[in-house]
């Protein structure tokens, strides 16, 4: 039983067993405070013996009616040392309760445990969801950012629904996913990013396990970091009620960058058309498609009457709503908490829209006298989504929404091939997914003997999500294609945990504590998908509703069924010697479906050393440090993210027309995907029984300190993580039949740095200001692809390089941006040099180029390897996506009843392959031309060749004051126990030399363009009574 | 803390929560002791599939799906139409295309590896029933029709290889583990030849005349042996590199490739030769009488390669609008129109006679609308090039269509009989396939070697866009005559293409 625990555990004895005297009843009131004059708020006050009792407001005030003189008031609060105050003739007091420097460590959540703060030895990091402002997220393992060193998190989008990409000291995988585990209280539920069931306001810690000795006992799970998110439970001695309202009101950050002077915008087309030698335009009469294109000059004499903004078409300023209610209770012997969340997000586009709703409850009870505790958590999540986006918003503005203006008529369509009608598919077409999600579990945690605690926990957790279409006849792709399509699909999943461990736990001879655990876990899990497809619809009018209404013929029925089982035994041994010397030793082995015959079981040791040298004489004598502790950490993780039955032997299923219908053939080999960059279907299906998780190797050394009466905290660590074996797919001869097979080959490294400066810089009775400080520096490389014949690894022609390519292909470009090279970060972009723009056909000829290239106004490529040809034999490492370090500075204000933060996060010296510097309106009209002589862009010209360049590299630093909170805090006492008012602003503005709309964008660097990202406020209100 | 506190262990027994205890320990260290294998069932393997003949018979239906593969079926046009006299590429098409048609195909040219290893996929797929058909307690009759129709397969797509690419692996079993993916290259073509004749033999002793369009019966075993002679046979006596390794003499493969051929045109009534040249290509009628063995693709289809987009390769690019043709009988049938990538050479052009039907009701150089108002012709540059009618769909469906790679035709066989005999009956086949074309008639054979020449000849004019050109080239070993971008290349480049690169890099066996 820990420190805190035990204190309530007293608390309660003693308000169980107290005597009642009878007293004339007289009223007290005061103040409790710590030593340096803080409020505490949330004290309980009881008077002893007695049920009688009360908790301090917001401003450490109470008010209680005693017995009478001789009452004694019992004051405790969690990390203070208790005080027992006689009242006699006082009734008023001024309390001051000291800090119980033992307990002030929080207790810190790790896996199958928990362990004080300043006994860890490995690098965890706590977040109490208290310290950061309330903010609308869509999942909520996303406000992490900026709040732990290590933790990358960025938001890419601001759709409905869109996650987050959170890393944790970097990505140490290729094909095996980087997502963090996710644990919420017990019961590990999968990866992060898109964490939707719960509701910020329903958590009441996250911490994160960085480091091998702190993961490691999630085995080959552990690898990317753990998240442990521990939720709200009943509060303290008493019964609250709180109700909490946020509304968000967004806008974009900036303006559209869309054509809004169309006689420009034709003449340019104009212009690099007839560059390009094809014929122009905007030339007053009709395409191809029979579709009238105006003359320049009709446009520029407003002779044209059609001018459509169609951002403003497309576009709203969406509003958001977050409304939670929460019971929580507790009496001595259950505590309870019951929380509704229900939440709405519109999205940028019109009607499309997310809402869901989050019930969460909790309960615990105690039992043989508090021996035995039962408990049971449920978190329901039920939403639904309206998916309308991407609607387009950068139609061309000549064109009206509607034939002639006039809304009565048809949609304007640009010929028949017109898919891109933003009206027309709004109120034509129909997306919706809705989604359910349950997530349980039961405990029950035995005392059985003094130093010894049994807990067994059963988990399960269900998903579903149902997704519903209809493409129309007209205005699609698909539909046209398909005379109408429609179909249906779902998803579901189940997944049981079940654990149980037993905690030894004793202190023996004052000196030598022990803590050890031991335990065994099962997981299954199941998948299903199921489809439902038809096509040529007789009657449209109900759409996916009546799917039969397609031609029968063509209907199409798909399933899927996947299943993967995961055992494991776990342990875990703590030894302190004299409260200085800490050791840990862990150990996980697993066995999972998904591993190979030959390589089923996976052992993850680890170990860790740590030395409270604050607890030693000659340290203690410099009276310098509160806190100096030294921490060093070597163990083994892994990484089991591969698809299950890679193992097995797998038959493909096809179809083949023949006596007149489609047979079903199945046989050898199946087709496992597509070729990103052929589109040619990948054959695989042979099984490999060595297959295996990937293994990373973390060592980490780190140390805390504390300074100033721990007024100023700092935390110092260095990691290096090894990561081989790593999951990737091999070749194979082509003779075989197959494609590629998955194998366990290559290998990465991460090194970095994490800083955390914490300081209580002002604390008193109307002033408070604090500091947190957070720095992060990654370095990543890839060490080994694996043996480059049978990786198919390109080689550099320049330096010998080996390399492959890193996702798809950018049509723009004809090129993959992104490779994977060893020697080199993940994800460099690869590509030609430019140095400036052909001036003169003698300019380009002198450059060493030749043919087309060496036109005026082309870009000036230079030729590496001087062989007189740009060819892609002069292609080299053009810029470097990942950041070399971010920074993050959280500082905090109070002011009596104010209070105020502001979070400040950025990244540093990533690049970005901005795909839209040369083809938006404001960067068209900067082109080069014959009066216009730059060197900063090329002439227009369609059909121009685009080479993948370092002139489409832009540096992506960036600052940005992501969050703003101003709140204040009612004190009416008549009305409620506490209340909040609070305006909070995210995204407020952001430092960058980018030229696009916004720098925060996904891991592999590439900028898409499209629009602004938003700007939120939101307005909130929260009460407790 | 009192010692009240915590459970004594007369209580814990008492509640008997040690044995609940030692349950859910036992009970999950138990379940730890069961085998982590997961059997799957979403989806068939080698541990769930062949337990009944449906299964076989979807098995044998996957080998023959593994012809229409995208990276299979119209990629044989660009190996034998490009490279040959018959077609050029569109400019702007990938660079491996241009390869072909320059003749400059490197061992990295990325539609070869697809050729290829779609050869062998549809190979695996054969082996698979071959394995898994024998010894499974089906009737005899029906196991001989698997394992028969595999047999073929297995040694028309060893056929392809061989003719693409000369020696390489010969795959003789089915490939399921990783090790079994380093095949050696065979000794000689003595090897390759007599494997195929095995195969096919062994197939024809097991097939009945039974025609269904899209498989294969034993007149294509028939049909296709006589084929592999005819190439060992011409191959040989051309002086084409390691056909010399061939035991058999030049004539004795001409009278096999005579001998097979003429159980084809002689031996059954299910086909027999089509006097209607519409007829043929007819995409409504793939059960005519000429089709031996055609890949069958239906405009029902969901995906490419269940339903075709040949037509696309073959008609140039009209405006991207529906076009209509004009019959022989002055009706007009819709198209739409295409990517323009296999563009008729002059050459092929001119190699009609100015009668021929082949040329003026099978070669387009002129479309219509609706309204059978002509929209343009080649002479104004509406239409690119003439094309093909032998791939329209009237009734396609967007890209969709039924259109059918035609794979042994009954025309192809009487050439085959005619060339292999280069007698009077051979002659008279000649002669048929002539008087359908409306072409004069050859009244007798005054050289043997001469009438083999005009054979091939008349293979080119009837066989045009169907697969075939550089095979006949490269047996006669014509390849540097015929093509003029291959002139002066050494007779194994002419002869072979390149073995893949990623095979050599990959298979230690072969390099």
């Amino acid at each position: 039983m820990n420190k805190r625990n035990r204190i309530k555990f007293l608390a309660s004895v003693m308000f169980i067993l107290g005597l009642t005297t009878l007293n004339a009843q007289i009223k007290v009131s005061g103040i409790v405070t710590d030593e340096g004059g803080v409020p505490l708020p949330g004290a309980n006050v009881i008077e002893q013996g007695t049920t009688n009792g009360t908790t301090t407001d917001f401003d450490g005030r109470f008010a209680l009616t005693v017995n009478g003189k001789t009452s004694k008031l019992e004051l405790t609060y969690i990390g203070y040392l208790p005080q027992l105050i006689a009242v006699e003739n006082n009734t008023n007091f001024n309390i001051v309760l000291k800090e119980d420097i033992a307990s002030l460590d929080e207790v810190v959540v790790v896996g199958y445990g928990s362990v004080k703060k300043s006994d860890l030895t490995g690098s965890v990091a706590s977040v109490d969801m208290d310290d950061i402002p309330a903010r609308p997220a869509n999942s909520v393992d996303g406000l992490l950012q900026g709040q732990v060193a290590g933790v990358q998190v960025t938001s890419a989008s601001d759709d409905p629904g869109a996650g987050a990409v959170i890393r944790i000291r970097g990505g140490s995988s290729l094909r095996g996913g980087n997502d963090p585990l996710v644990v919420v209280d017990g019961f590990p539920i999968g990866t992060a990013g898109d964490l939707k069931q719960i509701s910020p306001q329903d958590i009441a810690s996250m911490e994160v396990l960085k480091d091998a000795s702190a993961s490691a006992i999630y085995g080959s799970r552990g690898a990317n970091g753990v998240i442990m998110i521990t939720t709200k439970k009943g509060s303290r001695n008493t019964t609250e009620v709180t109700v909490s309202q946020q509304n968000t009101f967004s806008s974009f950050t900036s303006d559209l960058n869309l054509w809004r002077d169309p006689a420009l915008m034709a003449e340019l087309s104009n212009e690099s058309r007839i560059n390009g030698g094809f014929v122009p335009l905007y030339i007053g009469s009709e395409d191809a498609n029979g579709v009238y294109y105006p003359s320049l000059s009709e446009l520029k004499n407003n002779a044209w009457p059609y001018y459509t903004k169609w951002d403003d078409v497309v576009f709203r300023d969406p509003v958001s709503n977050n409304t939670n209610l929460a019971v929580r209770s507790q009496t001595d012997r259950t505590q309870f908490s019951l929380s509704a969340t229900y939440y709405t997000n519109e999205g940028v586009y019109i009607e499309d829209d997310y809402n869901k709703l989050n019930l969460n409850l909790n309960v615990t009870h105690k039992l043989f006298e508090d021996k035995v505790t039962v408990g049971a958590n449920v978190i329901y999540s039920k939403g639904k989504q309206n998916n309308n986006g991407d609607l387009a918003y950068w139609r061309n503005p000549i064109f009206p929404v509607y034939e002639d203006n006039d809304p009565t008529k048809d949609y304007f369509l640009v010929g028949v091939q017109d898919f891109s009608h933003p009206i027309a598919l709004t109120e034509n077409r129909s997306n919706e997914t809705r989604f359910l999600d349950l997530i349980s579990s039961a405990y029950v945690d035995v005392q059985l003997l003094p130093s010894l605690k049994f807990k067994t926990q059963l988990n399960y957790k269900y998903g579903r999500s149902i997704n519903e279409f209809y493409n129309p006849k007209i205005y699609t792709l698909d539909g046209t294609f398909n005379n109408g399509s429609g179909g249906i699909s779902n998803w579901d999943s189940h997944e049981t945990v079940a654990e149980s461990f037993l905690t030894f736990d004793k202190l023996f001879n004052e000196k030598h504590k022990v803590t050890a655990m031991g335990g065994v876990s099962y997981q299954y899990y199941q998948a299903n998908t199921s489809n439902l497809r038809a096509f040529d619809f007789l009657n449209e009018s109900l759409g996916s509703g009546n799917l039969a209404s397609g031609n029968p013929e063509q209907q199409s029925v798909s399933n899927s069924l996947t299943e993967t089982v995961l055992y494991s035994g776990l342990g875990r041994f703590n030894y302190t010697y004299d409260d200085k010397y800490l050791v840990t030793f862990t150990m996980r082995a697993d066995g999972s479906s998904k591993f190979g015959a030959n390589n089923q079981w996976a052992y993850f040791p680890s170990g860790a050393l740590g030395w409270k040298l604050h607890n030693e004489k000659f340290i203690e004598n410099l009276n310098v440090f509160d806190q100096l502790k030294l921490r060093a950490s070597l163990g083994i993780s892994g990484n089991q993210g591969i698809s299950p039955y890679l193992i097995n032997s797998r038959y493909g299923q096809d179809q083949y027309y023949v006596n007149g219908r489609w047979q079903t053939t199945i046989g050898p080999g199946y087709a496992v995907g597509q070729d990103s960059q052929t589109g040619k279907f990948i054959w695989g299906g042979i099984p490999n029984p060595d297959l295996k998780w990937e293994t990373t190797r973390q060592f980490n050394i780190g140390a805390d300190f504390s300074f100033f009466k721990r007024r100023l905290n700092v935390t110092l660590d260095y990691y290096n993580k090894y990561t081989d074996d790593l999951l990737r797919e091999r070749l194979i001869s082509p003779s075989s039949s197959y494609d590629r097979m998955w194998v366990n080959d290559g290998e990465i490294e991460n090194r970095g740095i994490e800083i955390t400066l914490d300081g209580k810089l002002i604390n008193n009775d109307d002033w408070g200001v604090n500091g947190t400080f957070i720095f992060s520096k990654n370095e990543n490389e890839v060490v080994s692809l694996g043996n480059a014949l049978s990786s198919g690894l390109n080689t550099d022609a320049l330096t010998g390089m080996q390399y492959e390519f890193s996702g798809s292909t950018v049509e723009a470009f004809r090129a993959v941006p992104n490779i994977l090279a060893v020697g080199q970060p993940i994800n460099v972009f690869y590509g030609y040099k430019v140095n400036g723009i052909v001036q003169s056909e003698a300019d380009g000829l002198a450059s060493g180029l030749t043919g087309d290239l060496a036109h005026p106004g082309e870009f000036k490529y230079v030729d590496l390897n001087e062989d007189g040809v740009i060819d892609e034999g002069d292609r080299t490492i053009i810029g470097d996506p990942n950041p070399d370090f971010s920074a993050s500075l959280n500082l905090q204000f109070r002011y009596k009843k104010f209070d105020a933060s502001l979070f400040f996060n950025g990244t540093f010296g990533q690049d970005i392959f901005n795909t839209k510097r040369f083809s938006e309106p404001n960067n068209i009209p900067l082109r080069w031309t014959q009066d216009n002589l730059t060197n900063n862009y090329p002439s227009l010209r369609d059909g121009r060749n685009l080479l993948m360049s370092d002139w489409f590299i832009e540096k992506g630093s960036f600052v940005r004051l992501q969050n703003l909170t101003i709140g204040y805090n009612l004190d009416l006492p008549n009305l409620f126990k506490r209340g909040r008012i609070f305006v909070n602003g995210t995204n407020l503005f952001t430092i960058t030399d980018f030229e696009g709309y916004d720098p925060e964008i996904g891991e592999n660097g590439i900028y898409w363009g499209g629009y602004p990202r938003l700007r939120n406020w939101t307005l909130g209100v929260e009460f407790t009574f | 803390m009192t010692k009240q506190a915590f459970i004594t262990i007369n209580e814990l027994k008492k509640m008997n929560f040690r044995n609940i205890i030692l349950g859910l320990t036992l009970a999950i260290g138990l379940a730890s002791c069961e085998s982590l294998d997961v059997e799957p069932e979403g989806f068939y393997s080698d541990e769930n599939f062949y337990k009944s003949i449906e299964d076989a018979e979807a098995s044998i239906l996957y080998a023959y799906d593994a012809l229409t593969l995208v990276s299979y079926a119209p990629i044989t046009f660009y190996l034998t139409e490009l490279a040959s006299d018959n077609c050029i590429v569109k400019p702007d098409e990938g660079a491996d295309a241009q390869q072909f048609v320059n003749w400059e195909v490197s061992s990295q040219n990325d539609l070869l590896l697809q050729f290829y290893r779609s050869a062998y996929i549809a190979i695996n797929r054969a082996n698979a029933v071959i394995e898994n058909v024998e010894g499974r307690g089906f009737n005899e009759a029906d196991e001989k029709r698997l394992l028969g129709e595999a047999l073929f397969l297995r040694a028309y797509n060893h056929f392809n290889v061989v003719k693409a690419f000369g020696l390489a692996p010969l795959q003789r079993s089915l490939i399921d583990r990783l090790d079994e993916t380093t095949a050696v290259l065979p000794a000689n073509m003595e090897e390759v030849y007599n494997f195929l004749i095995e195969d096919l033999t062994t197939a024809i002793d097991y097939l009945e005349v039974n025609r269904v369009a899209g498989r294969a019966d034993k007149v294509a075993a028939q049909a296709l042996l006589a084929k592999v002679y005819l190439f060992a046979a011409s191959a040989k006596e051309s002086g084409v590199p390691n056909y010399n390794a061939i035991s058999e003499s030049v004539d004795n493969l001409y009278a096999k490739a005579a001998e097979y051929s003429g159980a084809v045109l002689n031996n059954q009534v299910e086909y027999y030769h089509d006097t209607n040249l519409q007829n043929i290509y007819d995409v409504n009628a793939p059960n005519g009488p000429e089709h031996i063995f055609i890949l069958s693709m239906d405009r029902s289809g969901t995906k490419e390669g269940d339903y075709s987009k040949l037509s696309k390769y073959f008609i140039p690019w009209i405006g991207g609008a529906t076009v209509y043709l004009r019959n022989t009988d002055d009706s007009f049938s819709a198209t739409h129109d295409g990517w323009g990538v296999f563009q008729t050479t002059d050459d092929l052009y001119t190699s009609y006679e100015v009668d021929d039907k082949r040329r003026n009701e099978l070669l387009v150089s002129e479309v219509y609308d609706e309204n059978g108002t002509s929209l343009g012709t080649i002479g104004d540059g509406t239409v690119q090039y003439p094309f093909t009618r032998k791939f329209i769909d009237p009734e396609f469906e967007g890209d969709k269509t039924s259109t059918r790679p035609y794979l042994i035709r009954y025309s192809d066989i009487q050439l085959v009989y005619a060339e292999a005999t280069a007698n009077n009956e051979g002659l008279e086949h000649y002669n048929m396939i002539r008087r359908r074309a409306g072409v004069s008639e050859l009244s007798s054979i005054t050289d043997v070697n001469q009438f083999r020449n005009l054979v091939v000849e008349e293979r080119q004019r009837e066989l045009a866009f169907e697969g075939d050109r550089l095979w006949d080239l490269r047996r006669k070993n014509m390849v540097q005559s015929q093509v003029f971008q291959a002139a002066g290349l050494s007779p194994n480049a002419v002869s072979f293409y390149p073995i893949p690169q990623r095979e050599i890099d990959l298979n230690p066996n072969i390099n």
